[in-house]
């Protein structure tokens, strides 16, 4: 039903201007300067062309209905721009204008007027007081603040235009994929379990993150909700955690923020990942759209130095991960590999050998044996920092050739990727997750590395981090796998 | 058990009394101590004698609060003496009572819960599992689940106590029957989604007698 809204082929800004810090300038120069790929009609009775594209004094004089109409004039002008789009046959609206519900009484009684009218006519209205919305897969960038992130599997429901905008930066920033991107604004029409549903049923749409202020009504968020994870991961963040934090959430948008205990309540009941912060949000968003999924608990721990092993175990027992024994036949390979004092246990030490080829097999062995769901790699992925570093010091005290230093370099390069690629076969082969924790990053290493197929690697800077997402994986796992055996 | 709501609005009450408020929840298939409602000395003593001593006494009424400070509370009374001189003590303070409350005297094993339900504006009816008696409230280990539940929901609830240990084999007491306990929450959830007349339950705490729980006090809001 919201296919022509978040796919469209066509699309009209009313309000469209090219003077610079104005709403009708951002969402068309985003939508233009991002390469939409369908056709833009800008409306404005008052100038004749927008960035080299002629206006249209009215909706009424498009030469087509539109799939979608961005409005960005102000809120007095709304009831005749639906008006318009009614004769028009346009079904989908972007209410970008604010001044409604969240302003007063005023406010309330007009937003009152939009959800009747769209109710008579079958109208699909995004906000109003929305910040836009995102499609990254027609290349339409349609939101107010300007931020481009690739495609992806990540969509995003944002009650928050701001900490949505904040999102999709990180996102583009950190090489993560997105989807689609709606902010909800005062939901007057459609609401976050609209979009929900909607996205349950994207095909492009891997794993949704939400965040959330307050819903309407919850008996049918939770039927959406339970429906939704069932089928594909919900990460969420509830503000209003704390009372200050609920008093904040509930003057923001007009949405009454329910307490908290209840909302998480909800959120265990349906499944739903939650997460305690907007960085923690896109942190496990990304794990979610890149690793298979882990079956059971138990991890495999592979690090090239033990004080970080024992770090990472602590981190796993203290979320509800095991560290189950290493097996006799990984110590007897392994043994044949290492010097003697080895220490024979999970978490495998390989005592400071930066040797990509081990550190490949040993993950091989783990992730193979029946004995582990999960494995995590401790610093083998960004020792080429370490040795980068190690030989640009001696580059720079005149001692290595600069040929030398810069083919040394390309080697480096060439081994982590390398490995990155090893990373994903494995994945492939055994379905399990393999999560590599950087010893150290450079400006311009990625974070995210994929070979354009169905898993990725993301590289964790923290091994709480990476231990964290497995945890949060683990128990939606967990989840949906005994709601399928109560209803199987 | 509608009657006894019903019973109870007509009477423009906020509350049942404990005796109301067990019968309602004993029905709704939460395990219950043993209690009956006397209106005499003489019936108490009888009651006592059919429970088995010893017995606990406390005064009954919808509008009993604080039964604890005003001294409305009898423990472990040994003989129909001590039964005869609670009741007399209990009659005496001058509050109006629908009778006194003669129930069984558990030892339980100090391992507390509550389990209770609200009305969110939100998400309606809601059911509550935590950690009970006197450390609830600064604790705060509770758990919400929005009813109707399943037993799979009451199972996880139980799991995501930070005290869920105390549902283990404890200090020499047995692991506490979590089947009886989910059967509690699930019955709870259907209770309150049934009845729109409940506003709030309140069931704290909930004792463990060997390894079964059993409700030694109960409280139900009516709706206004």
């Amino acid at each position: 039903m919201l296919d022509s809204l978040f796919n469209p082929k066509s699309v009209a800004v009313v309000g469209a201007s090219e003077i610079p810090f104005k709403w009708g300038t951002y969402i068309s120069s985003n939508i233009l300067d991002g390469k939409f790929k369908g056709r833009y009609y800008p409306v404005n009775p008052n100038i004749k062309e927008v960035f080299g594209y002629n206006t249209y004094p009215s909706l009424l004089d498009l030469p087509e209905a539109v799939d979608v109409v961005f409005v960005t004039t102000p809120a007095k002008t709304v009831m005749q721009i639906l008006q318009d789009c009614i004769t028009k046959g346009i079904k989908n609206i972007v209410m970008i204008t604010s001044g409604f519900s969240e302003t007063g009484a005023e406010g309330i009684q007009m937003e009152k007027e939009i959800i009747t009218i769209a109710k008579n006519h079958g109208l699909n209205i995004v906000g109003p007081n929305t910040m836009g919305i995102v499609n990254t897969h027609c290349s339409l960038y349609a939101t107010g603040a300007i931020t481009r992130p690739k495609p992806g599997g990540i969509s995003i429901i944002a009650q928050s235009g701001n900490l949505g905008y904040q999102i999709m930066e990180w996102a583009e920033s950190e090489d993560i994929g997105i989807a689609k991107f709606v902010g909800s604004g005062n939901e007057a029409v459609l609401k976050i379990e609209d979009y929900l549903k909607y996205f349950n049923g994207d095909s492009q749409t891997k794993v949704i993150l939400m965040y959330v202020e307050g819903v309407d009504d919850g008996r049918v968020f939770i039927e959406v909700a339970k429906e939704t994870s069932l089928h594909k991961p919900i990460i969420a963040l509830k503000a209003g955690r704390t009372e200050v934090g609920s008093k904040a959430a509930a003057s923001h948008t007009g949405a009454m923020a329910g307490s908290f205990s209840i909302f998480k309540g909800v959120m265990q009941q349906t499944g739903i990942v939650f997460a305690e912060s907007p960085r923690e949000l896109l942190t496990l968003s990304a794990a979610f759209d890149s690793f298979p999924l882990p079956k059971g608990n138990k991890v495999g721990i592979i690090t090239l130095g033990g004080g970080w092993g024992v770090v990472t175990a602590d981190e796993c027992a203290e979320r509800g991960l095991s560290i189950p024994q290493l097996p006799h036949s990984i110590k007897y390979e392994l043994d044949k590999r290492l010097p003697p004092f080895w220490s024979r246990e999970n978490p495998v030490d390989l005592v400071g050998q930066p040797d990509f080829q081990l550190f490949k097999d040993a993950v091989e062995m783990m992730v193979a044996h029946q004995d582990f769901d999960a494995v995590i790699v401790l610093g083998i992925v960004g020792s080429k920092v370490f040795a980068h570093r190690a030989a640009e010091a001696v580059y720079n005290l005149g001692k290595m050739q600069k040929s030398v230093f810069d083919d040394f370099k390309k080697l480096l390069y060439i081994h982590q990727k390398e490995f990155l690629d090893r990373l994903i076969e494995l994945m492939n082969q055994y379905k399990k997750p393999i999560l590599p924790v950087s010893l150290s990053k450079m400006p311009g290493d990625e974070t995210v590395h994929s070979d354009g197929g169905n898993y990725k690697v993301v590289i964790y800077d923290s091994p709480e981090e990476a231990v964290l997402c497995l945890s949060k994986m683990y128990q939606y796992h967990n989840y949906v796998e005994k709601r399928s055996r109560v209803y199987a | 058990m509608r009657e006894i709501l019903q019973r109870a609005i007509a009477n423009k009450q906020k509350a049942l009394s404990e005796f109301d408020s067990k019968s309602v929840i004993k029905l709704a298939g939460i395990p219950v101590s043993r209690n009956y409602l006397a209106k005499s000395r003489e019936e108490a003593i009888a009651y006592a004698q059919k429970i088995g001593f010893p017995v606990v006494l406390k005064g009954c009424s919808d509008t009993l609060t604080h039964k604890t400070e005003l001294g409305m509370v009898k423990l472990k009374l040994k003989t129909e003496e001590e039964v005869a001189r609670a009741y007399d003590e209990i009659t005496s303070k001058g509050v109006p009572l629908d009778g006194v409350l003669v129930q069984e005297w558990l030892d339980g094993d100090n391992r507390e819960f509550v389990l209770g339900t609200i009305r969110d504006p939100q998400f309606g009816p809601c059911v509550m599992f935590g950690l009970g008696g006197v450390f609830t409230e600064a604790l705060q280990d509770v758990s919400f689940r929005v009813a109707p539940i399943t037993e799979l929901d009451a199972y996880e609830m139980m799991d995501e106590l930070r005290t869920k240990k105390l549902l283990g084999p404890f200090r020499g007491s047995p692991a506490v029957d979590r089947e009886s306990l989910a059967k509690a929450l699930v019955g709870l959830s259907e209770l309150v989604s049934k009845y729109d007349e409940i506003a709030e339950v309140d069931i704290n705490p909930v004792i463990i007698d060997g390894n079964k729980p059993v409700a030694v006090d109960a409280l139900i809001v009516l709706r206004q």
